[in-house]
């Protein structure tokens, strides 16, 4: 009994370290006041006003909805296509191309950004938008290659096979059967690179230009040189679209786990 | 033969369910219990309040008369084989062996000597240094129960250690475990669902249901003497036939059946005449023939299928009023379908059942 | 076998953009980052003429007329004031006596009213072949000047490889600041995250999923939303200090943040996901009566757990300590902004040098040590990965 209260206590105050920071940055959101400490004076929406309205935040929202749509769309069109490709179990080199692949989430930000700076530099891409979101596209696409290549093989063969021997040709086989039963891979790929993207900093720290801040890169300096509660309507919206993200995710898996 | 284990009614509760229900059964010193009943009927609790798993929810386990309830299993001194071995897949053959010894502090070299001793026993004194990985089912469980045996326990729990095994290695398990039970004297509960198992291997058995014990008894006795229709129907197969009580003269009824026939048939318990009952006729123990011969019991009936199946014929009949299934020897000759017959039996091969 | 051939072309032309894709602005940009470090092309832009003559010189013999001349107008040529004086310091670094022999010669050539016949007549220096060796090497386009000051160490005035004075010596500091906070993160993380993994394992249904939704939603929710939730908890008048205050457990407010205190608080927090998700997937895998086993061998709980538990689930706990341990050596945000200066890490000397000083050499020399470190690392994390029995 002891040894279960135990237990109980330590899992108890396990998840509140790992939840409660999230939950307690929530109703800060919606302070008039200022500064953020507890307890609140009084309700207000003015810090989710100021996130769409002052020109900074509403140029980050707007930067990450474009750096985000490009990235989500180059990683999960490259991503994709290396996945179907790394299918091909003769492929040369398939198991170091696949580590290729998945390196990025490993190399530190800070040192792939030094790189990357010295590099679109020399083609000119620096403060760019192109720039920005190839830097993305190289820490998203492992996250798409992890999520399609999962999906692509829990596909059973013979359902291909069984295709094939019904009289569909290759790309009638892609197309019908290959594709859509993958699908809810590539959609949870795409929703991960969206996300890394949005969430990303420091690369956009060597590569972005002023024109180029992304809301994340505008939290980041806001917390470092003016903190304000304009930084928990942020995190609010943030939480919010996580939990959705969530969700979509798990039905994305959900939908893959009902097709087995 | 002096009574060791105590199960004094035990009642064990999963929140509102009732897994348990206020059972007694006592086990004597060296012999073979095995517990029998369908898959959910509370054996594997009832196996695992012994060894201390689980707490019963009221009631008491006594072991040579003093109460264990409160006891850590670490203390009990039971060897346990789990259905799926639980070796431990980190440690060697051997490993696995000493580990109930080094438990205990015996000293480096006695332990060696037990392990390999043990080991012997079990035919695995080749495979010392293998992991449990590399062996095959029947060795692992080889393992497992030398592991269970080689400190000695005052009581050895098995959970259908021979469920994974397949039809041939089981039966010669079953040998195998039946042989070290009397030459060690051990204590064993055997926990099955496979009848002929328990049949085969136990001094006792006993049917489990519902978190009840239906009947406990020798293999003869719930085979030849099934207490409830439950009995009759796990254990082996039986013909139950409804009918009404007439008479009950000592140990033996008349039974009416519905066609109008009326059988003499042993008892199980106490019934009254004009109470409706069973009765359960083994197939096997049905004679047919085409005259109506001197049985006490005769049934006229119509073959309406028969099936050789190799070691017995087994034989399909019918009247108005029930079926009947009679399994009858290599040598019988053959009934084809249609033929008009006379199926026989003494009293003492069927039973009264209470429904 | 024409078909499998056709197979495999349709395969490479699918992998194709992504390898181009990752050659192109991946590998490339860490080797130009690596190519920052050693490279040191300034004498060389100074002094194009010299290097053309000079690769004939046997590195003995008294100096020709024409690396003479060649010097000459290099010298005369030059613009950029700061840039020469980079190049002397680098040359007088490797031969003491440069800084006075350079300047006698800089204003000898400047003088237009009766130029010197050639370098040996301004001074008898230019006679020796030891300068002309000094500059020979500082021609060259490669430099280990970078990497050795990345470590504390330079070459002195004969070439040896010595420490740095204490005064330059910051860089080991704080690669030994990263790696001991790293594994103070992964000590961290293993004590709440291995029990909390084995919690999570012995429970089902809702009270398991509660536990394993704990650790996902911090995972999943944004990195920066999360040191932004700590900036503001920590805080002399944040939610922890004024818990603390209302409980009566201290008076005055507790310095949480811009300290080690803060920084290893938020780590941990974002990290133990990576700690408990590994242990848990290992837990998973070992069958449920081992533990039931050992008790009813004789084993009381705890040596149950040394023995049986602790060994089968130590490849958990090495691959999630691995994996806390290789993110934590290269964090940057965190520790940027819940971090005093005594708290920078690795990543943030890196970003300073090649965002502050525009020092790429140092940032590319830095950059190396931590790609190297966190390879290794990872080379170890996978090999440990990869013989995971039971993994499809
Ligand atoms: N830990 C448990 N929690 C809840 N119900 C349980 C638990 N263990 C067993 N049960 C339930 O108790 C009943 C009896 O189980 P068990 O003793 O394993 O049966 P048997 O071994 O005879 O197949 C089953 O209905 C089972 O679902
Ligand atoms: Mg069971």
């Amino acid at each position: 009994m002891p040894m279960k209260l135990a237990k109980f206590t330590f899992a108890s105050l396990a998840i509140l370290f790992l939840v409660a920071p999230l939950i307690a940055i929530l109703p800060l959101a919606f302070t008039s006041s200022v500064i953020l400490t507890y307890p609140i004076p009084s309700w207000s929406l003015r810090w989710f006003e100021e996130l769409f309205t002052a020109d900074a935040w509403r140029r980050a929202i707007i930067n990450s909805l474009i750096v985000g749509s490009g990235t989500t769309l180059l990683a999960t069109v490259l991503g994709t296509a290396a996945s179907l490709g790394l299918r091909n179990r003769l492929l040369l080199f398939r198991g170091s191309v696949r580590t290729l692949f998945l390196l990025p989430m490993v190399v530190p930000a800070v040192v792939l950004g030094v790189g990357m700076q010295v590099l679109l530099a020399r083609f000119g891409l620096t403060n760019s938008y192109a720039g920005v979101i190839i830097a993305h596209t190289v820490v998203a696409v492992p996250f798409v290659v992890v999520s399609v290549t999962g999906a692509l093989a829990g596909i059973d063969e013979r359902v291909e096979l069984a295709a094939q021997s019904l009289g569909a040709s290759p790309a009638t086989v892609f197309c019908r059967v290959t594709l859509p039963l993958a699908m809810p891979g590539v959609l949870s790929g795409a929703v991960l690179a969206f996300a890394t993207s949005l969430d990303e900093v420091v690369l956009t720290l060597f590569v972005a230009g002023p024109n180029q801040r992304t809301l994340a890169r505008q939290m980041f300096s806001s917390i470092r040189e003016n903190i304000s509660p304009a930084i928990a309507a942020a995190a609010f919206l943030f939480i919010a679209a996580t939990i959705l993200v969530g969700l979509a995710v798990m039905v994305f898996r959900s939908m893959l786990a009902k097709r087995r | 033969m002096a009574e060791f284990i105590r199960f004094d009614r035990i009642t064990k509760f999963y929140g509102p369910l009732c897994v348990v229900e206020n059972l007694d059964l006592g086990i004597g010193k060296g012999e073979f219990v095995s517990l029998l009943g369908p898959s959910g009927s509370g054996k594997t609790t009832l196996l695992m309040m012994l060894a201390g798993f689980e707490q019963p929810t009221s009631g008491a386990i006594l072991l040579d008369g003093t109460a264990i309830n409160g006891v850590p299993t670490h203390k009990r001194d039971m060897g346990v084989v789990f259905q799926s071995y639980a070796l431990f897949p980190h440690m060697s053959v051997g490993e696995n062996i000493a580990f109930p010894l080094q438990m205990r502090g015996i000293s480096k070299a006695e332990i060696a000597e037990r392990v390999k001793r043990a080991l012997d026993m079990v035919q695995l004194s080749a495979f010392a240094d293998r992991r449990p990985s590399q062996l095959s089912g029947g060795q692992q469980q080889r393992v497992a129960l030398a592991r269970a045996l080689v400190f000695e326990p005052r009581v050895v729990l098995m959970d259908e250690p021979l469920g994974a095994l397949d039809k041939q290695l089981r039966e010669q398990m079953q040998l195998d475990i039946r042989d070290l039970h009397r030459r060690l004297g051990l204590t064993i509960v055997f926990v099955t669902h496979d009848q002929s198992e328990a049949l085969t291997m136990s001094d006792r058995v006993a049917v489990f249901n519902k978190g009840k014990i239906e009947q406990i008894g020798t293999p003869r006795q719930v085979y030849d003497e099934p207490a409830t229709r439950f009995v009759a129907e796990f254990i082996g197969e039986t013909n139950l036939v409804e009918g009404v009580v007439e008479t009950v003269q000592g140990q033996e009824a008349t039974v009416r059946l519905a066609s109008g026939a009326h059988i003499v048939s042993a008892l199980s318990g106490a019934v009254a005449s004009g109470q409706p009952v069973y009765l359960s006729i083994r197939p096997e123990r049905v004679d047919l023939s085409e005259t109506r011969g001197d049985a006490r019991n005769v049934l006229e009936m119509e073959v309406t299928d028969s099936v050789y199946q190799g070691d017995h014929l087994r034989v399909q009949l019918e009247t108005a009023a029930h079926p009947l299934i009679a399994k009858l020897g290599r040598r019988s000759r053959e009934f084809p379908p249609g033929t008009k017959v006379f199926a026989a039996f003494s009293a003492g091969d069927c039973r009264v059942i209470a429904p | 076998m024409s078909a499998r051939s056709s197979r495999t072309g349709r395969s490479l032309l699918l992998v194709a953009p992504l390898l181009l894709f990752l050659i192109g602005f991946f590998v490339w940009p860490l080797f130009s980052m690596m190519s920052q470090a050693i490279s040191d092309p300034a004498v060389l832009r100074l002094l194009p003429k010299t290097a053309e003559v000079i690769g004939d010189w046997d590195r003995k013999s008294p100096p020709s007329i024409a690396m003479q001349t060649a010097l000459t107008d290099d010298l005369k040529a030059v613009g950029d004031d700061q840039a020469l004086g980079d190049m002397v310091r680098r040359l007088n670094s490797a031969r003491s006596g440069f800084r006075t022999l350079m300047s006698k010669t800089t204003s000898a050539l400047q003088d237009t009213a009766n130029p010197p016949a050639d370098l040996v007549s301004i001074d008898k220096r230019w006679e020796k072949p030891e300068f002309w060796q000094a500059i020979a090497d500082a021609l060259s386009p490669l430099t280990d000047r970078n990497l050795l000051a990345a470590v504390d160490l330079g070459r002195n005035a004969s070439g040896q490889i010595a420490h740095l004075p204490a005064d330059q010596s910051v860089n080991r500091v704080i690669l030994a600041r990263t790696f001991w906070i790293a594994a103070l993160v992964t000590f961290t993380c293993t004590c709440i995250g291995f029990p909390y993994a084995i919690i999570a394992a012995s429970l089902s249904g809702w009270k398991r999923d509660l536990m394993l939704g704990a650790v996902l939603l911090p995972l999943w929710t944004s990195l920066l939303v999360r040191t932004a939730a700590w900036f503001i908890l920590l805080q002399e008048q944040g939610l922890i200090n004024d818990l603390l205050r209302g409980l009566g457990l201290i008076d005055a407010p507790l310095a949480l943040i811009f300290n080690r205190t803060g920084v290893i608080i938020a780590m941990t927090h974002v990290l133990l996901p990576f700690m408990v998700l590994p242990i848990y997937s290992v837990l998973i895998t070992i069958p449920e009566n081992l533990m039931p086993a050992a008790a009813s061998l004789g084993a009381p709980p705890w040596r149950a757990f040394l023995r049986v538990l602790l060994p089968l689930s130590l490849r958990g706990v090495a691959s999630g300590g691995l994996l806390v341990f290789i993110s934590a050596i290269g964090y940057y945000i965190t520790p940027a902004l819940i971090g005093g200066p005594g708290d920078q890490m690795i990543s943030s000397i890196i970003a300073f040098y090649a965002t502050g000083s525009a020092n790429w050499g140092m940032a590319g020399a830095l950059g190396m040590v931590l790609l190297v470190a966190t390879l290794v690392l990872y080379s170890v994390y996978a090999r440990f990965s990869v013989d995971e029995p039971g993994r499809r």
